[in-house]
């Protein structure tokens, strides 16, 4: 299957996944909700069944991970990308040794014991529905239950309803054949982490295996709503510095063309910032790319110059996601010819 | 001031009235320019609900005279606060 059909099934339908680009980690101890907090730049929402959305940062303030802190009952998952569990591990353990140590904390790499596999589009409810009971559709987003045979969290980083399922390895097989049959009557198809990151670029959605590099904090890339700037943590005091200096955002662009990778970006003939990664749209039909640029000039309709290629900043998402206005109590994957959505992308 | 620093302090100036308008209005207890704005406004951004959705319909319209009747567009525009910018210059008559 083409990548821009992985996306249009992912953006119309519904998709699995494999999950493995996503390292998990159980932590369990009575100072387990203290060693979160002491690694976390945003606040965490300690309510058993919730999630947190946050970051790990460097000491320089440079988002590494992409993690998300769910909190069940005593014990909390780490679900993280960017860094593989056993360096997700490294890093709480180096932060909190080195501010105070002696905590009552365990961490488990829980990469060899389960698989992720991951659910996304429009429908990605109803299968889940199906898979586990209807009463799913009430799941709120930054939610997670455990049902049977695994744990489901729901997320997404592509706009549309996402669903990761983390299964013990020897279940595995069974829950992606239940799933793929279940599947069939959803036009369910199978999709490569290349499509969910196409998918993340279309919704702005940060990747930390693409958008970080030396120099950039959340506060450069759009990720000051995971920082909390009245807390400590790893990275703060960078980052407080930088609040003071940043002269530079990140933007959207779009173009007609091709837009090569690492190109500079020029406006009025003046060097404005670099890009940082860029990528096909199918959705869109046309290019889009992520790039850095002087803050005075970080905002949305601008006509600049990417590698010599005419592009446009956009305001994002750049496309309309279906699952905003899909309602699981009035549509339905059956219905969706019939049920009249606006087209993905507005012109 | 050549037209892309005129359309871009009109940005600009749009995003930082947006800004202070949604610290005061939703009390958000975030400085205005920590806000960002392509960074999600619903759900796992700034976690504004429904209750603060009906509050910036009726800033649209006292702030800026934009009046959206359609939930379609509302929904669409109130993403982020840039999406929310287009819906007001598009109000406006502004590319």
């Amino acid at each position: 299957m083409s990548l821009a059909r992985e996306v249009e099934a992912l953006r119309t339908a519904v998709t699995l996944a494999a999950g493995d680009h996503i390292a998990c980690v159980r932590v369990r101890g009575a100072d387990a909700v203290e060693t979160l907090d002491r690694v976390s730049p945003r606040a965490l929402f300690a309510r058993p069944g919730k999630m947190t959305h946050t970051l790990l940062l460097d000491d320089d303030a440079r988002p590494i991970a992409d993690v998300t802190l769910c909190c069940d009952e005593d014990d909390w998952f780490m679900l993280a990308e960017g860094l593989p569990a056993a360096a997700v591990i490294e890093y709480v353990i180096e932060h909190v040794q080195g501010r105070a140590g002696g905590l009552d904390v365990e961490l488990d790499d829980l990469s060899h014991s389960h698989a992720m596999i991951t659910l996304n589009g429009p429908y990605a409810w109803e299968l889940l529905g199906e898979l586990t009971t209807p009463d799913v559709i009430g799941l709120p987003y930054l939610g997670f239950f455990h049902a049977d045979a695994f744990t489901c969290f729901r997320g997404g980083k592509t706009g549309e309803y996402g669903y990761d399922l983390l299964v013990e390895r020897d279940r595995l097989a069974g829950l992606r054949d239940r799933v793929l049959t279940l599947g069939r009557r959803f036009e369910l198809a199978e999709i490569s982490l290349a499509a969910l990151e196409t998918a993340q670029l279309e919704n702005l959605f940060w990747n930390p295996r693409k958008d970080s590099a030396p120099g950039l904090t959340p506060i450069e890339l759009q990720l000051q709503w995971r920082v909390s700037y009245d807390r400590e943590f790893p990275g703060s005091a960078a980052l407080h510095r930088r609040r003071r200096t940043a002269h530079r955002r990140a933007v959207l662009l779009c173009a007609d063309r091709e837009l090569p990778a690492d190109a500079r970006v020029v406006a009025d003939g003046r060097d404005i910032g670099g890009v940082l990664h860029t990528g096909a749209s199918p959705t869109r039909g046309d290019w889009l790319a992520i790039a850095i640029v002087e803050r005075a000039l970080a905002h949305a309709g601008l006509d600049f110059t990417v590698g010599g290629v005419a592009a446009r900043t956009l305001s994002a998402p750049a496309i309309d996601n279906r699952s905003l206005l899909v309602d699981p109590q009035r549509h339905s994957f059956a219905t969706r010819d019939t049920d009249a959505f606006p087209p993905l992308v507005r012109r | 001031m050549t037209d892309l620093e005129t359309r871009s302090a009109e940005r600009a100036a749009m995003l930082d009235r947006l800004r202070h308008i949604l610290v005061a209005q939703l009390q958000l207890g975030r400085d205005p320019d920590e806000l960002d704005p392509d960074a999600p406004l619903f759900g796992s951004g700034l976690g504004l609900d429904s209750l603060d959705a009906v509050e910036l319909v009726v800033c649209l319209e006292s702030e800026f005279g934009v009046r959206v009747g359609d939930p379609v567009t509302l929904r669409q525009s109130f993403r982020s606060l840039n999406k929310m910018i287009d819906l007001i210059a598009a109000g406006r008559g502004a590319p």
